[in-house]
């Protein structure tokens, strides 16, 4: 009875919705033609800093110190070559450093051949340049003086040319108002124009953040094309209609425009993880109406208004459910992640999965109740003698039957020999690990780790005089202090420079005793650009700067707690010493990689639980629900821990996105089970049918979703690559057990009963 | 016959009169830039104090003074007297780019060889380049480019290698041939700096109160005003020695 008035209640609101379908449709295209215009706002932010959060105060300081002293946007061009100290290396040098200079947007330019050498000299200090740039050394005699004369020297060795001779940087800082895209493309044309014979590599904030830009471009005017006509294709060999083709895709598309509209008007940025949006919504969005086509095609009836009232009456209820409990997966990101950029992505797929599914119960019943009569038993017919009916579904159906513990047995062997994989599983927040090997960015890292001593910034910030010898002495033993470090290769900081220009004055380095010599010292260094890197304009901060050389998170472990040590024991009422950089947010992110995982994944499969639950009435409906998904997520840990696939800012949303799309699965089967069983009492039969009436929407949306996701694997990034075949694996897994372990879980249940 | 002499002689005028403002344009430029050396250098000597104010991108100011006294062209000795943590720092530059540094927390002035001029002349805007002492018709080929009611336009082209500047605009006054603008442009042909000169009357000679240097890449700007000047006081030679650097109650401890 009651059942009866609340599939009353639900026609009535389906008739309403198709008694207003051309309201609906219009308001549809308005809204897409809105939002589609707001898409032209949406920007592309790929700077990964930008992502910290603030309320990180590694983060925070991290980005505090890169904006006051310029290290957020310097750019770095590397000549790799036989031997640097040669005319012809040298003529390039100064070639690319002019070139550079040149450029509108950027302030300055260090290379070996513009850079100033102040010396000692019998009658008291030589400034001149290292290199004279309007006449290079060109005998061999002047070439190895000047070999001799760099690499003895540690301002240069180590930070300009590499302490074998083999490879020197072009550094370069753009201007804060720069267009850093459009530099660093210029940066790039400009050069690859040079015709160097020597090796070039990009690197530095700038110079990446644009190639992850260019990348996440290329990626999505390729693959999107790509993922739009497989799931087409796999569309038409599934319905065989072109309205079956066409709506699913349509929902998804408009889904995706919405989706982007709003980000675009909220002034929201595109990340290297919200990139993928339109790809997951284009698979995810698709499957609300497809399941809503399956069940229209299913009913017979001459009226093609009412058989879409009917049907889409039947499925709402499991269409809303599969809705919030995907959403509920992509909102999980909210509370457990580290990165801004991954709870935006949460939030707009969220957003862009309630738009499919509102589409598909109000759109796609107005549209499809425009259509002229289709004949729903022909289809059906012809759907019973289908390959997937026939071959698949049945046959798995009387094995279901026949053996329900054979499969269980083999379901529970497979879930422990997956959960001895998951103690493999390694984490990596290693940018070179965003890139396949071969790739020119992953090359420049590793060029920098091997020859520069890394590209991870460090920080030690120094709060207090910066012309108070006590503070500029212990800013030198900190220095000191840091070089001991197996992965710290040299250090940089305004004490170095005054301990420097004391020794060319009174002809023995190190800091002077008192302050007022200090200041007089001071009086060199005026209007020199490196102050600007190394003190604040009022003189009450200084930085030592340095990079971390390992990947190694224990490393970076051992190097954080090194470093308190030393902080604990120097800070007083002159100084104040804080250390920050991105070995120490690392350290922050492969912890919160696990706390996300761990809480997201928690989060999601308990309002799962509750969701299903209560809008099944039945809690163990809500618990039955989660055993596919929960057996696939196990799965595919253990397959990521078998094959070493990492965890990273990439793969750690699949555990999430997996269960927020494979849930539909479990719940569609479920919802049609318990449906079938409350109207006739009978198990087999209800199994029977759910298995091959939803089975087939299932499989049919797994084949959908997973082509979708399978296309990631052509993206040029790695994490996206892994993203997308393990969404694309544990759709598999999810839907098998939903067609496999679930019902054998419910045979079971019901035998029993 | 007739007809080739007739052509010749059409080519001889033709030429002469494309050749002959060519000429006289290059004399004009080149008499111009000597008439604004010959007013910037007039006086035998000067004394003044010099405030120095230099502005970041951001608008915050550091502001210096000094006491200046200048011989000629080519000897010129700065002792600071603000801020006070650097009062008393004291430069001395000499003929042939002979340099000296006093700095009285160390006691001895130090002798600078600088062998790069494109370094900032003390922090500021003005390189040692631009304060080369040598006269600018010395240091550059003149070209006249423009002539409005009021100014002539010259482009100087370096003729000394090594210059960090392609050439240099200068906008010259047309009555009194002082320089109210100079634009300077890199190797690259960009425009990098530019110069607003403000010369004022005083006595006998023409004199910049203030000069406004801007680095358009830095977005910094220095702005050098001239007070108290005082020309032909008689400075001699002693008074641009290397221990004349050194305040005189300093000197005998020193020694």
């Amino acid at each position: 009875m009651l059942i009866h008035i609340y599939h009353c209640y639900v026609q009535a609101f389906i008739e309403k919705i198709v008694g207003f379908r051309w309201l609906i449709i219009i308001l549809v295209i308005a809204l897409t033609g809105f939002l589609g215009f707001q898409i032209q706002y949406l920007t592309i932010n790929s700077d990964i800093l930008s992502s910290l959060p603030d309320d990180d105060p590694d983060a925070l300081l991290l980005k505090q110190i890169g904006e006051q002293f310029g290290g957020n946007n310097m750019g770095i061009v590397i000549l790799e070559t036989d031997d640097v100290f040669q005319t012809h290396v040298l003529k390039d040098i100064r070639t690319v450093t002019d070139t550079l200079e040149a450029l509108e947007g950027i302030t300055s330019v260090t290379s070996l051949t513009n850079m100033i050498s102040i010396k000692g000299s019998d009658f008291g200090i030589e400034i001149g340049k290292l290199v004279d740039e309007y006449d290079l050394p060109e005998s061999k005699e002047q070439l190895e003086a000047l070999r001799k004369q760099v690499l003895s020297n540690d301002l240069y060795r180590g930070s300009v040319v590499s302490a074998d001779g083999t490879a020197t940087l072009i550094i370069f800082t753009l201007s804060t108002d720069a267009d850093v895209r459009t530099v660093a493309g210029l940066v790039k044309q400009k050069t690859t124009h040079i015709n160097l014979s020597e090796k070039v590599y990009y690197i530095g904030s700038p110079m990446l953040v644009t190639y992850i830009s260019e990348l996440m471009t290329s990626d999505l005017i390729r693959l999107i094309p790509i993922a739009f006509i497989l799931i087409a294709l796999i569309l038409a060999v599934s319905f065989k209609t072109w309205r079956g083709v066409f709506l699913p895709l349509l929902t998804a598309v408009i889904a995706i425009v919405w989706a982007m509209g709003i980000m675009g008007l909220m002034g929201f940025q595109m990340s290297m993880i919200s990139n993928n949006i339109p790809i997951i919504l284009l698979a995810v969005g698709s499957a609300y109406t497809i399941h809503v086509l399956n069940r229209v095609n299913q009913v017979i009836h001459s009226d093609q208004r009412k058989a879409v009232i009917q049907a889409t009456s039947y499925v709402i209820i499991p269409v809303i459910l599969a809705a919030i409990t995907t959403m509920i997966g992509f909102v999980s990101f909210i509370f457990g992640a580290y990165l801004d950029m991954i709870r935006d992505f949460g939030i707009f797929t969220a957003l862009g999965t309630l738009f499919a599914c509102l589409l598909s119960i109000f759109f796609i019943p107005s549209v499809l109740s425009m259509l002229r009569y289709h004949d729903g038993s022909k289809f059906m017919d012809r759907k019973r003698k289908s390959f997937l009916s026939h071959r698949l579904l049945a046959p798995l159906k009387d094995l279901l039957f026949r053996h329900p513990k054979y499969i269980l047995t083999s379901w529970s062997l497979l879930i422990l020999l997956s959960i001895s994989g998951i103690f493999l599983i390694h984490r990596s927040v290693d940018i070179q690990d965003y890139f396949p090997k071969g790739d020119p960015t992953r090359e420049a890292e590793k060029l920098m780790i091997e020859k520069f001593g890394g590209t991870k910034p460090v920080f030690v910030l120094f709060e207090g005089n910066m012309q108070d010898p006590d503070v500029l002495k212990v800013m030198n033993r900190c220095a000191e202090y840091m070089e001991q470090s197996p992965d710290i290769t040299s250090t940089q900081s305004i004490a170095d420079l005054i301990a420097a220009i004391n020794g060319l004055i009174t002809g023995e380095p190190g800091i002077p005793e008192e302050q007022y010599q200090i200041e007089q010292l001071w009086f060199l260094l005026e209007g020199n650009e490196m102050l600007n890197r190394f003190v604040s304009e009022d003189l009450d901060e200084g930085v030592i700067m340095s990079r971390f050389k390992s990947p190694d998170n224990e490393s970076k472990k051992e190097f954080a707690a090194y470093m308190k040590r030393f902080i604990q024991e120097n800070s007083n009422e002159k100084c104040t010493i804080r250390i920050t950089g991105m070995p120490f947010v690392d350290i922050t992110m492969d912890r919160s990689l696990i706390n996300s995982q761990l809480g997201s994944l928690t989060i999601a499969i308990i309002f799962v639980i509750i969701v299903v639950g209560m809008i099944l009435r039945s809690f163990p409906s809500g618990l039955y629900a989660t055993f596919p998904i929960v057996a696939a997520i196990i799965i595919l840990f253990g397959v990521m821990g078998f094959a070493g696939i990492p965890l990273n800012i990439g793969t750690v949303l699949v555990a999430s996105v997996a269960l927020g799309i494979g849930i539909d699965y479990s719940i569609h089967v479920i919802s049609h089970f318990n449906h079938l069983f409350k109207a006739t009492g009978n198990a087999p039969q209800a199994l029977e049918e759910t298995i091959l009436i939803s089975g087939k929407a299932i499989m049919i949306n797994v084949f959908s979703v997973a082509g979708g996701f399978l296309v990631l694997i052509f993206s040029q990034m790695l994490p996206l690559q892994y993203f997308g075949l393990l969404i694309a694996l544990s759709m598999a897994g999810s839907s098998q057990a939903a067609l496999t372990l679930l019902p054998v879980v419910l045979i079971l249940v019901h035998r029993k009963s | 016959m007739i007809q080739i002499k007739q052509v010749f002689a059409l080519f001889l005028l033709s030429t002469s009169i494309i050749l002959i403002p060519c000429t006289v344009q290059s004399q004009d430029a080149k008499a111009l830039l000597k008439k604004m050396d010959d007013l910037m250098m007039a006086p035998k000597d000067r004394i003044a104090t010099v405030e120095i104010l230099l502005e970041n991108k951001g608008g915050k100011e550091k502001a210096r003074e000094a006491e200046m006294k200048q011989k000629g062209a080519d000897k010129r000795l700065y002792r600071y007297t603000k801020p006070e943590n650097q009062a008393g720092i004291a430069t001395l530059s000499l003929p042939g780019g002979e340099m000296w540094l006093y700095l009285p927390a160390f006691g001895k002035p130090k002798k600078i060889s600088l062998l790069a001029k494109s370094q900032a002349f003390t922090g500021t805007d003005f390189s040692y380049e631009d304060m080369d002492p040598k006269p600018y018709s010395e240091r550059f080929d003149p070209k006249l480019i423009n002539s409005t009611d009021k100014i002539w336009q010259l482009e100087l082209t370096p003729s000394y290698e090594k210059s960090d500047y392609s050439k240099i605009v200068v906008d010259l006054d047309k009555t009194n041939y002082f320089p109210t603008k100079m634009e300077y442009f890199d190797n690259g042909g960009q425009k990098v700096k530019v110069a607003d000169y403000n010369y004022i009357y005083s006595g006998k000679y023409w004199y910049a109160k203030t000069v406004t240097m801007k680095d358009l890449k830095k977005e910094h700007s220095t702005e050098i005003t001239m007070k108290e000047v005082k020309f032909d006081q008689g400075l001699s030679d002693d008074d641009f020695t290397v221990e004349s650097m050194i305040p005189a109650d300093k000197r005998k401890t020193d020694k």
